[in-house]
Formats: C-alpha cells, sequence, structure tokens
C-alpha cells in the first residue's frame, strides 16, 4: 500500500536531509542569511524609531508642562507626567529588540558554523544562578503587586 | 530616615529616555538635585567622590549591572546605608528575591508610573503616600 504523501523511494537519504537542513548549498544559506541580517537592519530602525519618537515626544511634554496653566496645573501636570512615563515604551521596545536581535545573531552564527545555536549574549552574560529575561509577558500591574507583597515578606 | 527633596539623587539607565523620564518624575515631586549615569561603574565612581541620598538604578546594564552595583554598594562600608531602588523590566520572582537578598530597598517594575516611583520613595523614607 503506498504511504500517503509519498513512497519510502522518495525520501533522501540523512545525510542530504541534514544538508537541506542545513540550507543544502552555499547559494541557499547565503540568501537566508542575507535574509536575517535585513531583519538585523529592519530592526534596528525599529529601535531607532521609538528613540525618535519617544525623544520628540518627551521635549513636547516638557515645553507643555512648563506653559500649564496655574488654574488646571495640577490636572495638566498629571496628564504631562502620564505622557512622560508612557515613554518608557522606549526602553521596553528597547530590550525585546535587542532579545530578537541576540538570537537571529545566535541562528546566523549557526547557520555558518553548523553548530547548535548558543545562549544569548543578554542570557549568557550575567551567569552564576541569576539570567536576566527582559520585560515579561505578564500584566505590569500584577507584577508590581506580586513583587510589593514579595517585599511585606519577612526575610 | 526623613526624606530631603535637595538631597543628591543617582539616577542608572543606559537607555537616556528612561533617564529623562525619572529625571521629569523626581523634578516634579521637588527633587533638584539629580545625577544620572548610564551604567554599575560609572554611578560606582560618581558614588566614591560624593554622597547620593537616593540611588534608583536599572538592572540590565553593561559592563557592570544595577544588581553588581547594589553589591558594591552594600558591601562598602561608606555606601552601605545608602538607599537603593530597584527599576526594571526585570520581574522574575528569583531575580527579585535576590535583589532583595542583595539589600534593595524597593523595587519598580517597567513600566511605571509616576504614583508607584512617589510611593516606593516615601516607603523608604517613611513618608505616608
Amino acid at each position: 500500500m503506498n504511504q500517503v504523501g509519498g513512497t519510502k523511494a522518495k525520501r533522501k537519504p540523512p545525510s542530504a536531509r541534514r544538508k537541506a537542513a542545513l540550507g543544502g548549498n552555499d547559494h541557499s544559506v547565503t540568501a537566508e542569511i542575507t535574509l536575517l541580517l535585513n531583519t538585523l537592519r529592519e530592526l534596528a530602525a525599529i529601535r531607532s524609531t521609538a528613540e525618535d519618537a519617544a525623544a520628540r515626544i518627551l521635549d513636547s511634554a516638557e515645553g507643555l508642562l512648563a506653559l500649564a496653566d496655574k488654574e488646571e496645573a495640577e490636572k495638566a501636570e498629571e496628564a504631562i507626567l502620564a505622557i512622560m512615563t508612557a515613554c518608557g515604551f522606549h526602553d521596553l521596545v528597547g530590550q525585546r529588540v535587542t532579545k530578537i536581535t541576540e538570537t537571529l545573531d545566535c541562528v546566523i552564527a549557526s547557520r555558518l558554523t553548523g553548530e547548535k545555536p548558543a545562549r544569548t549574549k543578554t542570557s549568557a552574560k550575567i551567569g552564576g544562578e541569576i539570567t536576566l529575561d527582559g520585560p515579561s509577558h505578564d500584566s505590569t500591574a500584577q507584577d508590581q503587586a506580586r513583587i510589593d507583597a514579595l517585599f511585606r515578606e519577612k526575610n | 530616615m526623613a526624606l530631603d527633596p535637595s538631597m543628591p539623587v543617582l539616577v542608572v539607565d543606559d537607555y537616556k529616555t528612561m533617564i529623562r523620564i525619572i529625571r521629569n518624575l523626581l523634578k516634579q515631586l521637588g527633587f533638584v538635585n539629580v545625577d544620572e549615569a548610564s551604567d554599575g561603574t560609572a554611578a560606582l565612581n560618581m558614588m566614591r567622590e560624593k554622597d547620593y541620598g537616593l540611588v534608583i538604578s536599572d538592572w540590565n546594564m553593561e559592563p557592570m549591572t544595577g544588581y553588581e552595583l547594589l553589591r558594591e554598594v552594600r558591601a562598602d562600608d561608606h555606601l552601605s546605608r545608602t538607599p537603593f531602588i530597584m527599576v526594571t523590566a526585570e520581574s522574575k520572582t528569583d531575580n527579585v528575591i535576590a535583589a532583595k537578598k542583595a539589600g534593595v530597598n524597593n523595587y519598580i517594575v517597567k513600566p511605571f508610573n509616576a504614583a508607584t516611583l512617589k510611593s516606593k520613595i516615601d516607603a523608604i523614607f517613611g513618608e505616608p503616600s
């Protein structure tokens, strides 16, 4: 009975499959690496754009703060501080982009050497028992409440 | 420990945007004497030159992290009592516990708001929030 999806005879030998997995030939590896390098360039552009945007928003917020009407100063100040703290997105975007960039660097190095991908720079650099993961995927409010509870505990 | 808004505060972060945000928040809270450093090594050098009443530091920086800075500060007889707040995106429980064991006074997870920063500073200096 024929197997669904083809016959065993058409399967490539293990060495050929490994070669295919590694890119098949120099040309396809070069093409893949070019794609990855282009992705890294895009990520660098995202980081730069985020930094520019945050700086321009902060410029405006600082200007507004200086101009805030005295009667509504408290409300204006609150709103402006909220704008300013929201600019922290630049830091978090930057950290996430760095994680992706380091991961792609590891993939590129692995494709070039044929070796298992190494740990990313961020996760490896601390050493010992502490590793840094960057921004979490949980809600910040929940994170802060959990941390506050840890700090309320004695030792 | 009394809260004195004229005391020097050191903000340590490798992102200029974050330094600018924290500096503005501190200014609105009345702190006018704010210095900045872009990593732990620079911060430690500054702390050995000037007495700071409060350090607000990120964790993930190079070459010296905020955690390493904290440990250096707590191991230094002259600096060991300096109030230290960690402001970081790192929220993993193990890391928070490690920072607490290393002697951090309070811990803020990014992104944060002005009220959170104020409440953590007030908590250190015994002020009602």
